[in-house]
């Protein structure tokens, strides 16, 4: 992408028109997505993360971050993190196992039916998905009910639907999707010949694995990891159907204070926390960014 | 379809008809009822209201649910009687959201009137505030109790709602009052209406729960408690109260206002439940009433006061299914008197109307639903918005470990 503008300058033809055009030719097509960007991110971050450092009158003040570092806010973040990694963990290995299977072992027409499958549930979510585990799984639940008729009683063996993992459980239903639908095309861009190349020189299934495949598709990976881990950490919806606030989460606490009938003397508290949510955001996507350079020169 | 676009255009030729006659009487098109801060003030009273609000021909309300209080009757009702569409915004949003959307919208989509919790009204009066509500004093203003408006006119109580046990008909043995929620019987069944923090009606519950065991308006603590105890023996499942996860059997207990009751009964029996309603012999607990005004950026200001006019009507008359199309011909007044008051409507959805004691003095009160009525010997307490901030901070803290 980057080529047409380096070289006009590398043979020093720097004339001014060449690189507006460049320019143009570079912008002109993305603009529509820039202008998407700055208005629906850049633009809402900027303003929350000003609004953060103010009180209620308008004056700078630290305080917000102060109170989100502290006690059940903490918590929340502690709470918001260990789930995102949990479902990010129990979504991404069974998931990445699917995809393979799929993508080397599959018919066309049933990767075709997967794959419309996995786009559709991977973006279920919020209180329909709560919905839909709550009458599945609920203490009245049709599942719940099937089950104990085939004898074995959930909720007497101390399940309960309405907890930590009782959430996590509900996430993986739609990670796992995410995790096959972005995990399949590394797996597509394992090339045959490699398998063959290794195969005609000696190489065992596992020397194969151990020495190409895995290497090859750690990358995509870690990255698609990553993403389960952002998508759970953020996910709010589901979790408000499903606790009422019982776990200290920070999407619900932001909720709460940003859109709740008891508490509104505290406007830019949910600001600071939701600058906090940024931070381990940008955070996890340090490592994504730097995995995503490696996988994008391999795939050259 | 087609008879609704019929009906629009009778709307019209009645908007345009009362147009006219607004020409026709140079004296009304003189008044600004943006600036009218009651309606003595005006020369033609409710006749002038009534048609410059139909000239205006819309009114804008906002996070009205219809089952709420009933106030889908009370849409339905000034909707047909006056040819006024209402545009409802967001109608189970928040009384924060109410309060973003004014310092926010832009002017046509400004709300005329809000409904907000007192918590929220704390947020945007008093001193060294502006205020972004319109004083306005309506006709029945004598008949609101003193401490529930504000002696300018800029807000006014409306409504007032008591915690009540609401039940799937299977439930045995019924439940009679809170403490008896803890019974063994009701294993994964007691819910609410939400996050005690961030809902009220889930937060009123948890104070209820104090009173009745031991606690006080000052002290929420066994309230919470007495949820810990529920989580833990398995009773509380953390399942949202709503239609939907009732209607599945998600739950089959759940605190709620006595307001939500008719609604939520029809709704339950449309899906073949029986749901019941009963106020808890422990203890009836009063929420704060919800507060009226009138936002100064309003963009239908005759509309505005006649709806609140309308709200606050403790009229006796006839509902949004009784008008008729010679009723909507009389003249403002004459109409006015003609439909059920605001008030009453209130009683028929089970709320206790703020003038509720002005009215049963004057013998203008309905008989409010079956099951919805206070007993006579029940326990009244309302925490007062101070009790409510102590003990909001004290749920903040503890809920999310409960």
């Amino acid at each position: 992408m980057a080529k047409p503008l380096s070289s006009t300058v590398d043979k020093g033809v720097a004339n001014s028109g060449a690189l507006v055009s460049a320019f143009a030719r570079q912008i002109v097509p993305i603009a529509p997505i820039l202008v998407l960007i700055v208005v629906f991110l850049i633009w809402p971050i900027v303003n929350v993360a000003a609004k953060a450092f103010e009180d209620n009158n308008g004056n700078f003040t630290l305080d917000n971050f102060v109170v989100a570092s502290q006690g059940v806010y903490a918590q929340a973040f502690g709470n918001s993190i260990s789930l995102g990694i949990y479902s990010a963990l129990l979504a991404s290995i069974p998931g990445a196992a699917f995809a393979y299977i799929i993508e080397s072992r599959g018919s066309e027409f049933l990767k075709r039916i997967i794959n419309s499958a996995t786009s559709v549930l991977a973006i279920s979510g919020g209180v329909p998905l709560a919905f839909m585990f709550i009458a599945a799984f609920g203490v009245e639940g049709s599942a719940t009910v099937l089950l104990k008729f085939i004898g074995l009683d959930l909720y007497a063996s101390g399940f309960t639907l309405f907890s930590y993992w009782g959430l996590v459980l509900v996430y993986c239903f739609f990670q796992i999707p995410i995790m096959v639908l972005v995990f399949s095309p590394a797996v597509q861009a394992l090339r045959k010949e490699w398998t063959e190349a290794a195969r005609s020189l000696g190489a065992s299934k596992w020397q194969y694995w151990r020495h190409v495949g895995i290497p090859l598709l750690f990358p995509s990976f870690s990255a698609s990891f990553l993403l389960l881990f952002a998508s759970a950490f953020s996910a709010y919806a589901t979790a408000r159907a499903m606790t009422v606030g019982t776990i200290a989460l920070v999407p619900l606490m932001i909720g709460t204070l940003v859109d709740g009938n008891v508490i509104v003397d505290q406007f830019n508290l949910g600001k600071a926390l939701a600058i906090g949510m940024v931070l381990v955001t940008a955070v996890a996507m340090v490592p994504y960014l730097l995995i995503q350079r490696r996988v994008a020169r391999w795939q050259k | 379809m087609r008879f609704k676009r019929f009906a629009a255009a009778a709307v019209a030729v009645v908007a345009a008809a009362g147009m006219s006659l607004s020409f026709a009487a140079p004296s009304q098109a003189a008044i600004n009822y943006c600036k009218v801060t009651d309606l003595k003030s005006t020369s033609n009273g409710m006749n002038g209201l009534v048609a410059a609000a139909k000239k205006e021909g819309q009114l804008n309300v906002i996070t009205l649910p219809r089952d709420w209080a009933n106030y889908g009757e009370a849409m339905d009702l000034f909707s047909k009687a006056f040819g006024i569409k209402i545009n409802n915004d967001n109608p189970d949003g928040s009384s924060a959201y109410e309060l973003q959307t004014i310092a926010t919208a832009t002017p046509d989509k400004q709300p005329d009137v809000v409904d907000i919790g007192v918590s929220a009204l704390n947020t945007v009066v008093g001193a060294g505030r502006t205020s972004i509500f319109s004083n306005y004093k309506v006709q029945t203003w004598n008949d609101i109790p003193a401490e529930w408006k504000d002696a300018g006119g800029a807000w006014y109580g409306d409504y007032n709602g008591i915690i009540a046990i609401a039940y799937d008909s299977s439930v045995s043995p019924a439940p009679k009052k809170i403490s008896d929620l803890a019974n063994a019987a009701y294993h994964g069944q007691v819910a609410l209406g939400g996050d005690p923090s961030a809902a009220q009606e889930a937060f009123m519950s948890v104070f209820a729960a104090a009173i009745a065991k031991g606690g006080s308006v000052t002290n929420i603590q066994p309230g919470i408690d007495f949820f810990k105890t529920l989580k833990q023996n398995g009773n509380f499942t953390s399942v949202l109260a709503n239609g939907a996860n009732y209607v599945s059997g998600a739950y089959k207990i759940s605190l709620s206002w006595n307001f939500n009751g008719p609604g939520a009964i029809a709704s339950a029996k449309a899906a073949g439940k029986t749901l019941k309603y009963v106020i808890p012999s422990d203890v009836a607990l009063q929420g704060t009433p919800y507060i009226q005004a009138i936002n100064k950026k309003a963009p239908h200001c005759a509309a505005a006061r006649l709806w609140e006019e309308f709200l606050y009507s403790e009229n006796k008359g006839k509902g949004s299914s009784k008008i008729t199309a010679a009723d909507k011909k009389l003249p403002g007044q004459a109409l006015f008197n003609t439909i059920m008051g605001g008030q009453n409507i209130f009683v028929s959805g089970g709320a206790t109307p703020i003038t509720v004691k002005a009215m049963t003095k004057k013998g203008l009160l309905i008989k409010a639903p079956a099951g919805l009525d206070v007993p006579k010997t029940a326990k009244l307490v309302m925490p007062s918005p101070d009790n409510q901030a102590a003990g909001k901070a004290l749920v903040t803290s503890q809920w999310p470990n409960l």
